[in-house]
């Protein structure tokens, strides 16, 4: 394992649901080196998505240390956050939360235009994610018009467009049929083979299986279970 | 579930939307009321300011604008009651699909629904009667803390119920539509996203800047919600002819009026004259801006007469550039019936009746005449005999068609050839020629004498040349200096149209928060669009400026139509002859940008409360 990419120290996060509290995160650890793909399984509600968002600066712990590439996240204002994310994240929402006005090709280029790489660099990299999803034929559509299975497939040339260093990816099987799931456990594959650093949140057993580190979220704390 | 609970409950479980559109409605119902109240109070109140006051050409001026304005009002006010329930419901397109996948009748989700519109509506239009007739009761408070002449009393607000009642049936109408529409089709396509995301091809893709991204997705997020935005852009420019009409119709008409009066009376224009007769001068000349009734004077008193030669020792002055004899009586002019061919049918029709009134009578030697007269028609030339251009109150008081009839006074008849607007006795006057009136009147000698001096020359050594002229003739002889005067009138007319710009302010407020609700409407249905652009790393910051160029793009097409017909039905039909300098482009232009600038500036709430949304609030 080479440096580590994501550390989470104490980490804790309370949400307040009507008049209670709900404490999804209570003093949490999180190592992940780089190139390592760790696996977050949990109950519905255990908090596995609000882990994803805190490691990829778009939520905050209500206590505790978060540091991302030795960044420590929880001292950064919105702005940062923001070019933060663009340069070094690559999310795939379990909703793929696809932008609705761009098509399937504008919406995989966005993370490269929005950080102003060369035109034909990008056009050139849109092509080849989209060949490599099989999304050629849906260049021009619009996500509303695409199957789940293609929607995902979008989230993912979306969240590799910039090659980002760090990928979170959450219940990425979890809409999927049999044969659309072994296509997307493959695609994740092949990513933790090139050494992508991924944090993956999932019930399926299938992707654990091909994890580096297999956690599990119990009461809001993680517990590494073997392999 | 019953009919009513359903809808009160759903429309209780979106708060935020339904706070949003009770609220846009409840202002937009609001504004309609106090304005209209307002618009009608402000006629009124000009109406009692100009009683007595102002020639008939000037009121017509007034009242049109008056009229137009209020007209635009209700239209404003519709379009926009138009735009926030179409939007209100279009977004409940996909909840009639999946009522109907679920089983339920077409007739009981039109019921739900319609429902629902129904109470959103009626709850907004009594709450926005109530607001408009107290912001009226306030605003006429204040009116009268400030001087002005204004009651309220609650019996005057019934336009109020009118504009409720309109608005209600408007509103359900054209708020049942979309939902109609929805029944009709079949529940797959209501249910799916392509029906509701007006996008359906895109074209081949290529990479663009940064800020064309942001162009691009603020471009179709309108075009994805063209309806709604096409109803906004109606909305808006609504408005925005309104405003155009009350700004640039109240300074054009300004620029315009006052010129009227600075030309009939000149600058630089001295009255001389018996010292009774400059009295009587200035008192049918103060009737134009000080309510005043009629007086007895005997213009035809010998002491009045000018002496002979005056004219020319006076012209001979240096700094006198022109002078001219006036002959001034009072008469019982009589309107003389004629008859008007039809260019259709060739019959011959009656015109006019037997109407009459006493008018001021003015004999003017038409090629010196100093003044230079708004006209309808022509004024009087050196060829003309019997004949007679009409002040503009007397044309309107007892003529019907004044250019094809004729008046008589003193046992003579006399071709009307034009109409005038002209301020002295309030425009009950008649100009007819020097010759002809001295003829008939026995009045031998003109008894006025109008002396205009050159702008260069020093005013005050000339006036004491004239002065010391007159008083080697005649120690009852004195100048009278007309710019004092004009000045008070000019001043009046101001005045006027100061209190009808007022409108454009209210107006504005209007459009205003027309505009934020269509932002916070429009901000509510990209919220998640916004998150999910903020969790690929976008800076809060670009949020603003997406929305601010979707806002720009929607403000600027409608400020652009808006005011191109706002500026035409002013000049085309509510002022006539406008008077326009680049001084009034640049206070029209001054005027409107700073009404765009404010409504954009207030459209920019709405933007920045949803550039600090919280990213997880936006997509969940």
């Amino acid at each position: 394992m080479g440096k580590t990419v994501v550390r989470a120290f104490d980490l804790c996060k309370v949400f307040q649901v009507g008049g209670e509290k709900v404490e999804v995160l209570r003093n949490l650890e999180l190592d992940v080196g780089e190139g390592e793909l760790a696996v977050v399984s949990g109950s519905s509600g255990s908090g596995k998505t609000t882990l994803l968002n805190i490691v990829g600066g778009i939520d905050r712990p209500t206590s505790g240390k978060i540091y991302v590439f030795d960044n420590d996240l929880t001292e950064k204002d919105e702005d940062w956050l923001a070019d933060f994310r663009c340069s070094n994240v690559g999310f795939v929402f379990q909703a793929y939360n696809l932008i609705f006005t761009l098509t399937v090709a504008e919406n995989i280029a966005f993370p490269m235009e929005w950080l102003r790489k060369p035109a034909d660099e990008t056009e050139k990299r849109v092509e080849d994610l989209l060949r490599d999803m099989k999304l050629e034929s849906r260049a021009n559509h619009f996500p509303s018009q695409l199957s789940g299975g293609e929607q995902q497939r979008v989230a993912f040339a979306r969240a590799l467009a910039n090659d980002p260093p760090l990928l979170l990816i959450d219940e990425p099987t979890g809409n999927l049929d049999a044969k659309t799931s072994q296509n997307t456990i493959r695609l994740i594959q092949r990513l933790a083979d090139n050494g992508k650093t991924m944090v993956l949140a999932t019930h399926d057993e299938r992707i654990f299986k091909i994890s580096d580190k297999r956690l599990s979220l119990e009461d809001g704390k993680l517990v590494k279970l073997d392999g | 579930m019953g009919e009513v609970f359903f809808p009160v409950h759903d429309l209780l479980r979106r708060r935020l939307q339904t706070g949003l559109v009770v609220a846009g409605l409840t202002l937009c119902v609001a504004s309609t009321v106090f304005l209209l109240l307002f618009c009608a109070r402000l006629g009124l109140g000009i109406s009692s300011i100009a009683e007595g006051r102002l020639t008939t050409g000037f009121m017509i001026v007034l009242r049109q604008l008056l009229v137009f304005a209020g007209a635009l009002v209700i239209i404003a006010g519709v379009a926009t009651i138009s735009f926030m329930v179409f939007f209100m419901m279009s977004q409940r397109v996909k909840d009639v699909g999946l009522m109907k996948a679920i089983g339920c009748p077409n007739g009981l989700i039109f019921g739900y629904l319609i429902n629902e519109l129904a109470i959103v509506v009626i709850v907004s239009c009594v709450l926005g009667t109530i607001l408009g007739i107290a912001a009226d009761f306030a605003s006429t408070s204040l009116l009268t803390g400030a001087g002005f002449e204004s009651t309220w009393k609650l019996a005057d607000a019934w336009p109020a119920l009118l504009v409720a009642v309109i608005f209600l049936v408007v509103a359900l109408v054209l708020g049942a539509k979309p939902i109609l529409d929805a029944t009709k089709v079949e529940c797959v396509k209501a249910m799916s996203p392509n029906y509701y995301i007006e996008l359906t091809s895109g074209s081949r893709f290529r990479a663009t800047s940064r800020s064309s991204l942001v162009a691009r997705i603020a471009m179709r997020s309108l075009s994805r919600r063209k309806a709604a935005t096409i109803r906004v852009l109606a909305c808006l420019t609504t408005v925005f002819v309104l405003l155009t009409v009350t700004v640039a119709g109240g300074v054009i008409a300004s620029q315009t009026t006052n010129d009227w009066i600075e030309k009939a009376m000149g600058r630089n224009v001295l009255v001389i004259g018996h010292h009774e007769m400059l009295d009587q001068c200035r008192f049918l000349y103060s009737k134009f801006y000080e309510a005043k009734g009629d007086r007895s004077f005997n213009y035809t008193d010998e002491k009045y007469s000018m002496p002979e030669n005056l004219s020319n020792r006076l012209g001979n002055i240096s700094g006198v550039t022109n002078t001219e004899e006036r002959l001034v009586t009072q008469a019982h002019v009589a309107e003389v019936r004629s008859y008007v061919i039809d260019p259709e049918t060739l019959a011959t029709i009656p015109v006019g009746d037997s109407h009459e009134r006493d008018s001021l009578i003015i004999g003017v030697e038409p090629d010196k005449v100093l003044g230079q007269w708004f006209v309808d028609g022509r004024f009087l030339d050196e060829n003309d005999s019997f004949d007679a251009t009409v002040g503009d109150s007397l044309a309107q008081a007892i003529f019907s068609r004044p250019l094809d009839q004729s008046m008589s006074f003193s046992n003579g008849t006399y071709d009307i050839v034009g109409v005038c607007i002209e301020p002295i006795n309030n425009g009950f006057v008649a100009y007819v020629p020097l010759k002809v009136l001295r003829r008939v009147s026995s009045i031998p000698m003109p008894n006025m004498l109008v002396v205009r001096i050159d702008p260069s020359a020093d005013e005050a050594v000339v006036v004491n040349k004239i002065r010391s002229e007159l008083a080697s003739e005649n120690e009852a002889f004195d100048v009278l200096e007309l710019d004092e005067i004009l000045e008070k009138s000019v001043a009046f007319v101001g005045h006027l149209w100061s209190a009808i710009m007022l409108l454009p302010l209210f107006s504005l407020i209007s459009a205003s928060l027309c505009m934020t609700a269509y932002v916070m409407l429009a901000v509510t249905e990209q919220k998640q669009e916004f998150g999910v652009l903020r969790a690929l790393g976008t800076r809060p910051s670009a949020i603003v400026r997406l929305v601010s160029l979707q806002n720009l793009v929607v403000l600027l097409s409608s400020y652009g139509v808006g005011v191109a017909l706002g500026i035409m039905t002013t000049l085309m039909i509510l002022v006539p002859d406008p008077i326009v300098t680049s001084l009034t482009v640049a206070e029209i232009c001054g005027w409107l940008l700073a009404a765009s600038a404010s409504i954009f500036i207030m459209s920019l709430y709405p933007a920045m409360k949803a550039a600090r949304a919280s990213i997880l609030q936006c997509i969940t």
